[in-house]
């Protein structure tokens, strides 16, 4: 098999990405996406981990995978309240590009 | 009175008048009583209530009667009483502030007594301070007339320092002695025991307060200027009884002098040289008022002497008994009484032609006989002209000093100073006669005698200056009833008057002084009455230049005004400069600060929300680099 930090390294990279995302984004829908990324580098993450668990801790553990399908049951979940505020926010303001949303600003 | 004087007669006379007299009835009563049975002040009587209790510490207020309080309740009295009586006449025609005048008259005659009778310094210090107030509202009484308010002001200030003075030095005393009751401070053997060197400072603080009040130099300005109170004020307080607190403390702080001598030098330093300088100044004064003034200061200097003197021969063992005491004490009184005769002689001049300016008066003595010649007799007494009182007591003041100087030779050179005081003394007194009374009027009219009310006070005064110095003649007379010897104040040897007189003309110091007070009326006689010396010469060119600086007051008051304006008025200001520039600026900058930060920190709050999650990032990159790699580097695990 191939080494673990290999995965945790692909993690990371994809953390990153996604957090490259969500800072520089101008358009709110794609910051969005770049958090859905963010949370998929943690699941491959757990999953990882479990699959290594008997190499790691002596016996199988499935604790990571399930761990896995919380996180994109909560994504899912994360995602239509975001959508639910952004709605709000184009109303109020006729844009959603977050450059021009700073009204909390000194 | 303040409040029920428009409604009475005179605006509060006459109820001033029961209440002084009421005080002086009671007063003439102890005095009574005492003089009948002199054993009732063996030792003193004292009668005290505690007043306070501070932890251990007991506060008493009660009162302290032996032989000295005994005479300054009869200078009080006496003249407390007459003045206001003679005020009734003198501020008839003030009107509606007359409540106040008297409110505040009675006020001060009636924190004398309590000054005279207090028991302890604490309370002879309050009633000091409130001598000192009702003599700046007196004196300010006219206070819409800018130099008596300046006048009232200066007389505060200037005694505040000798305040401060006793004050300090009250306040050593208590921290080495534990109390500031007379009976326990004058006893040797219940007083702890205290280093000599802050002894000697303490007893020569509370003579500053003395000096303050008294007005010896180097704080004598204020009371040629308390004369733009009325005449009757500066009778009271600046002849009889206020200045005389300085020598009443003197006196009373007896015992505790004699254990610091060189404190006593200073004293009698002093007093020789205040009644020098009071007397030269004198001579060149031409306000009515003004010379008497400085004849109080010269006066008082000269007791404050005989009290030094007297003090040092006893302190350093030369001799059993205090000469000087009994002569200063004795001077005191009678100089209360021809004093403020005069003050009241001049009050009733200037009452009749409205002006102060000897050169403006003349010819008086015609018309207000009155007057004219209870001034006489009270110029002769101020003289020592036997058999007047001013003879007994100046003489006695002089021959203490002079057998002091067997024991140190300063006091040879301060009776010198006391000599020709007195010479100064007999001419300034007779330039003012004879300029005021004698000649032709230069006033245009010679004005008219006083009424009744005003004159009756004058004669009393002018035979109580007349004979109050006999009562040196009695078998018991002052020098038993004030003698005091090394086992403190008590009664001395009683000596026949023939013996005495006998005594007092044969001593050729004496006769000395009875010549130089001739000599000085006989000279002011001279110059002013008879014009025989001409006074020109002494108007212009170099003893002119001298009769300028001593108009000037030897420009001491200039040089104290420069003191305070430049002195204390510069300091005030650079004080003034470093509160608001050092101490605003310190507070002022933090403000700054604070004001400038919170408006850079607030450009962090951009509004944009990825700004935000930037932010989170890099600090949770930061605490992760922290944690992981610096905080393990320097050992931190």
């Amino acid at each position: 098999m191939i080494p673990l930090e290999y995965f945790l390294g692909l993690s990371a990279l994809l953390f990153f990405a996604g957090a490259y995302g969500v800072l520089t984004s101008r358009n709110a829908i794609v910051v969005l996406m770049a958090i859905e990324i963010m949370l998929n580098a943690a699941n491959i993450n757990f999953v990882a981990f479990s699959a290594y668990a008997p190499q790691l801790f002596g016996n199988p553990d499935a604790t990571g995978q399930v761990f896995a399908l919380f996180s994109i049951a909560i994504a899912a979940a994360e995602v239509a309240v975001g959508l639910a505020i952004f709605l709000s926010v184009f109303r109020r303001h006729g844009t959603i590009e977050l450059d021009k949303i700073s009204l909390l600003r000194w | 009175m303040a409040f029920t004087g428009k409604r009475t007669p005179e605006g509060g006379a006459y109820l001033a008048i029961g209440t002084a007299g009421g005080a002086g009835l009671l007063s003439a009563l102890v005095i009574w009583e005492v003089l009948t049975d002199p054993s009732v002040i063996a030792t003193p009587v004292i009668q005290e209530i505690t007043w306070l209790r501070v932890g251990g510490f007991d506060l008493t207020f009660g009162i302290y009667l032996d032989q000295l309080a005994v005479v300054m309740l009869a200078v009080v009295a006496i003249v407390g009483t007459l003045v206001v009586i003679y005020s009734v006449g003198y501020m008839h025609q003030e009107g509606p502030t007359r409540p106040r005048y008297y409110a505040e008259i009675s006020l001060f005659i009636g924190v004398m007594y309590g000054l005279v009778l207090a028991s302890n310094y604490l309370f002879l210090y309050i009633f000091w301070e409130l001598v000192g107030l009702c003599s700046y509202l007196l004196i300010g009484f006219w206070y819409e007339r800018p130099a008596a308010a300046a006048a009232a002001k200066r007389a505060f200030i200037v005694t505040r320092v000798g305040d401060i003075s006793l004050l300090v030095g009250l306040i050593i005393l208590f921290t080495q002695a534990g109390t500031l009751s007379f009976s326990t401070l004058f006893d040797e053997a219940a007083r702890p025991p205290i280093d000599p060197g802050i002894f000697t400072l303490a007893t020569a603080l509370i003579f500053g307060g003395a000096i303050g009040k008294s007005a010896q130099f180097p704080l004598h300005e204020w009371l040629p200027d308390a004369m733009e109170g009325p005449s009757t004020v500066s009778a009271l307080i600046h002849a009889a009884t206020m200045v005389k607190a300085g020598i009443y403390l003197v006196a009373r702080t007896y015992p505790l002098l004699i254990e610091t001598p060189d404190a006593l030098l200073i004293v009698a330093a002093i007093g020789g040289i205040t009644a020098f300088l009071a007397a030269t100044e004198a001579v060149a004064a031409n306000d009515i008022k003004r010379v008497i003034a400085f004849s109080t200061i010269s006066q008082l200097g000269l007791m404050i002497l005989a009290l030094g003197a007297g003090g040092y021969v006893l302190a350093v063992g030369a001799s059993g008994e205090s000469e000087g005491y009994t002569a200063g004490i004795f001077h005191l009184l009678n100089h209360a009484f021809f004093k403020a005769l005069m003050f009241l002689g001049a009050g009733s001049v200037i009452h009749a032609i409205h002006t102060n300016d000897l050169h403006a008066m003349g010819g008086l003595g015609r018309t207000m006989r009155i007057t004219a010649t209870t001034m006489m007799l009270g110029g002769l007494s101020l003289a020592g002209i036997p058999p007047l009182s001013g003879f007994w007591s100046k003489d006695e003041v002089l021959l203490s000093v002079y057998s002091a100087g067997s024991v140190h030779g300063l006091f040879y050179l301060l009776w010198l100073l006391g000599l020709l005081t007195s010479l100064l003394t007999a001419f300034y007194m007779f330039r003012l006669w004879f300029l005021a009374f004698s000649g032709k009027p230069r006033a245009g009219h010679a004005g008219k005698e006083s009424p009744p009310v005003m004159t009756v006070p004058l004669l009393i005064l002018g035979s109580l200056a007349a004979i109050s110095g006999l009562i040196l003649l009695l078998p018991n007379g002052i020098a038993t009833f004030l003698h005091y010897s090394e086992l403190g104040l008590g009664t001395g040897p009683t000596v026949a008057p023939f013996d005495r007189l006998t005594e007092i003309f044969a001593e050729p110091l004496n006769l000395l002084s009875i010549g130089v007070g001739v000599l000085g009326i006989g000279l002011a006689y001279a110059v002013y009455a008879r014009g025989w010396i001409a006074r020109a010469p002494f108007a212009t060119g170099g003893l002119g230049r001298i009769q300028t600086m001593l108009r000037e007051r030897y420009y001491l008051s200039w040089f104290y005004d420069a003191v305070g304006t430049y002195g204390m008025y510069g300091l005030a200001r650079a004080v003034d400069w470093f509160d608001l520039h050092v101490i605003d600026g310190v507070v002022n900058g933090v403000a700054w600060v604070s004001v400038r930060g919170g408006r850079s920190l607030r450009r962090l709050q951009t509004g944009l929300v990825q700004a935000y999650a930037g932010m989170i990032v890099i600090g949770v990159c930061g605490l992760l680099i922290l944690l992981f790699f610096l905080l393990p580097a320097l050992g931190w695990s």
